[in-house]
């Protein structure tokens, strides 16, 4: 973006579209610093303990956001996730344990790579679904939302299966430079799929294809192959969440990510993705996945009433999409 | 447009100051903090909850209370976490599993703070025996469960007068309390040879799919002749299951818990017998109890709490009605 249009936008006020969700975010964070200080004289944000478990409860939902994103992005949804996420979560604690026998870092190797190939499953399915077979997406990943949810259960009858595996342990519980593995785990795939969305073709494809599908297919892009390969990566984002959840908590349980599935889509609208698809930024699911972890966070932290909890997180999506709305106004423009 | 704005920002600072102005004049930090976090939204816990009030107030105790909206280990951990970042001096928790929530709460134990289970438990609920890794909570108070479970298994046989065919509707495979009911039941069903007991159904705490499973085990069986309710929604599902098929009173149902609505489900004959657990009891002392070690005084690694009976014999007595649990 060259100088003149930067300025042009900033005319336009095209750069608050930009940047709400981050002073959202803001304004979230100061509220609840004051509200802290003001109850109990104890900091909310400047506290090491709570922006850990803040980033640490994140990481679900933002792992499944990532790959939410896309979906969105190109004009989808993908309701399966969350039961994806536990699947992965009994394979590869099912796998492991049945390895127990061998050294544990041979076991954990063997276990993610299974994991990782079943869940390129539900993926692949639903891509087909979607493409071949022309059933709309929220429909058909709804269908794959129950057949992970049975596999799930019968995987493991049902059971949360335990894991004893040195190297999941550390894994899900130690840090690196005072950051927890997680951590570090999620924001190399943020990294990663930002990469992919802004700078390379498959990202632009994935603009297009949401922007105007038949357009997409008349300039030559294989829509069809794109579509299944973003809905494998959906599937690849809740394998890890599934990882990270085992790793976590030594056990895998096939609801592990059921919660999950609206916190994810709420992220990624949160973070300004449109809902009819072709817009929408992999920062801005960080924020949106940030926004969720710091109001639910925050608000058993003041101690307010887990009922007005539940209502929160619902506020702020209706609000996040009037603003989304009102953003077109503002700009006199569709969302880009 | 300014108008959508106004609008917007109005409601969004309503939302969240109207719970603000509650809690910020609430005095915080001079007394003793202990946090209850129970398993789930249910009648059970508020019952609970009360009793822990009524020991917190007498004590001069700050009790919190935060209560997870679905029996997911995914959603009260990051409820502890919340917690523990407010540092209280105790928690009182129902783990919402046996085995996920060691890591967790061994988290609340490094910050310095104490841990005590009840009504479910983590590793094998023998703390402080020095086996397993979930050994530190320093107590577990809760009703005994396996015996709930016999009892219940001795009152079916009875009024099926030793024949018959039951099964159990029991929420999700893994939670302490509802496995040893279950456990309890299975035990004592054997004494009784004349019945046969069936594939037990679980109905993932969701009362709407108790009652379907209900129909659907008539449907192969149309023998059956008794269910046990493991927990307050798979007794209120699987009796709603038997008033849709209209068999009220031909299929003797067992309840494990007392809501409020059992009254009536005994008076007419629905349901059969319910077994009630204290909750108020276990928050009472569970509240005690970690005010007790808090302040220096050794305490006892399990308490056990009771269970009440109730029939269409009893159910007008209010001794016995005072356990109903009620939001």
């Amino acid at each position: 973006m060259n100088i003149s249009t930067f300025s042009e936008s900033l005319h336009r006020g095209e750069w608050i579209r930009d940047i709400w969700s981050w002073l959202f975010l803001l304004v979230m964070v100061l509220f609840f610093e004051i509200w802290a200080q003001v109850s109990y004289s104890s900091s909310f944000v400047f506290n090491g303990f709570n922006v850990q478990s803040i980033l640490i409860f994140a990481t679900a939902p933002l792992l499944l956001g990532i790959g939410q994103s896309l979906v969105i992005i190109s004009g989808g949804i993908d309701l399966s996730v969350g039961f994806v996420m536990g699947l992965s979560a009994v394979v590869l604690a099912t796998v492991v344990q049945s390895f127990s026998g061998e050294a544990h870092g041979v076991a954990l190797a063997i276990g993610i790579l299974l994991t990782f190939l079943v869940c390129l499953i539900p993926g692949l399915i639903n891509g087909l679904l979607v493409t071949k077979l022309k059933v709309p997406p929220f429909i058909g990943t709804l269908g794959m939302y129950g057949v992970a949810r049975g596999s799930g259960f019968i995987i493991a009858d049902g059971m949360t299966v335990p894991v004893d595996n040195d190297w999941l342990y550390k894994l899900g519980t130690e840090k690196i430079l005072g950051i927890p593995i997680v951590v570090l785990i999620v924001i190399i795939v943020v990294i990663i799929f930002h990469f992919i969305l802004s700078q390379t073709r498959f990202g632009q494809y994935t603009y297009a294809i949401g922007g105007n599908r038949e357009a997409a297919i008349r300039s030559g892009i294989n829509v069809d192959r794109h579509i299944i390969i973003i809905y494998v990566l959906s599937s690849f984002c809740a394998f890890l969440a599934g990882l990270v959840y085992t790793a976590r908590f030594s056990a895998g349980a096939a609801q592990a990510g059921e919660p999950m599935l609206l916190d994810s889509i709420a992220a990624v609208f949160i973070g300004g993705a449109s809902f009819y698809g072709g817009s929408g930024k992999i920062i801005g699911t960080v924020v949106g996945a940030l926004v969720i972890a710091v109001i639910q966070f925050g608000l058993v932290f003041v101690d307010v009433d887990s009922f007005w909890q539940f209502l929160a997180v619902g506020l702020v999506i209706i609000v996040a999409v009037l603003i989304d709305q009102s953003k077109t106004h503002i700009t006199g423009v569709a969302n880009e | 447009m300014k108008m959508i704005k106004k609008c917007l920002v109005s409601l969004s600072l309503l939302a969240f100051l109207m719970p603000m102005a509650s809690v910020i004049l609430a005095d915080s930090h001079k007394k003793l903090t202990i946090a209850l976090i129970p398993g789930v939204v249910d009648p059970f816990y508020f019952t609970m909850h009360r009793g822990a009030k009524h020991a917190a107030d007498a004590l001069g105790v700050n009790l919190l209370f935060q209560v997870p909206k679905q029996w997911n280990v995914s959603v009260q951990v990051p409820i502890l976490n919340a917690i523990i970042a407010k540092k209280p001096d105790a928690i009182l928790i129902a783990p919402t599993d046996k085995i996920q929530l060691i890591a967790p709460l061994q988290a609340a134990v490094e910050q310095g703070i104490l841990v005590i289970t009840v009504d479910t438990f983590i590793d094998d609920g023998m703390y402080q025996d020095g086996s397993g890794r979930g050994d530190f909570p320093l107590s577990y108070i809760a009703s005994d469960n396996v015996l709930g479970g016999r009892m219940a298994a001795r009152a079916l046989a009875k009024s099926l007068n030793n024949k018959g065919q039951v099964y159990v509707s029991n929420t999700i495979p893994g939670i302490s309390t509802t496995d040893q009911r279950e456990e309890g039941f299975r035990l004592e069903i054997k004494n009784y040879p004349g019945i046969t007991l069936l594939k037990t159904q679980f109905n993932d705490d969701d009362a709407n799919k108790a009652a379907a499973q209900l129909q659907a085990v008539v449907a192969r069986n149309p023998g059956l002749s008794g269910v046990f309710g493991a927990n307050l929604f798979s007794a209120i599902g699987a009796a709603d299951g038997v008033k849709a098929i209209g068999k009220a009173g031909k299929i003797k149902v067992v309840a494990f818990d007392a809501p409020s609505r059992i009254v009536k489900d005994i008076k007419s004959g629905l349901i059969d017998l319910a077994i009630a657990q204290h909750p108020a009891e276990i928050g009472y002392y569970g509240v005690v109890t970690a005010y007790a070690a808090l302040t220096g005084q050794s305490i006892p690694v399990h308490i056990g709490t009771g269970f009440t009976v109730m029939d269409a014999s009893n159910i007008d007595d209010p001794d016995i009605l005072k356990f109903i649990y009620s939001d």
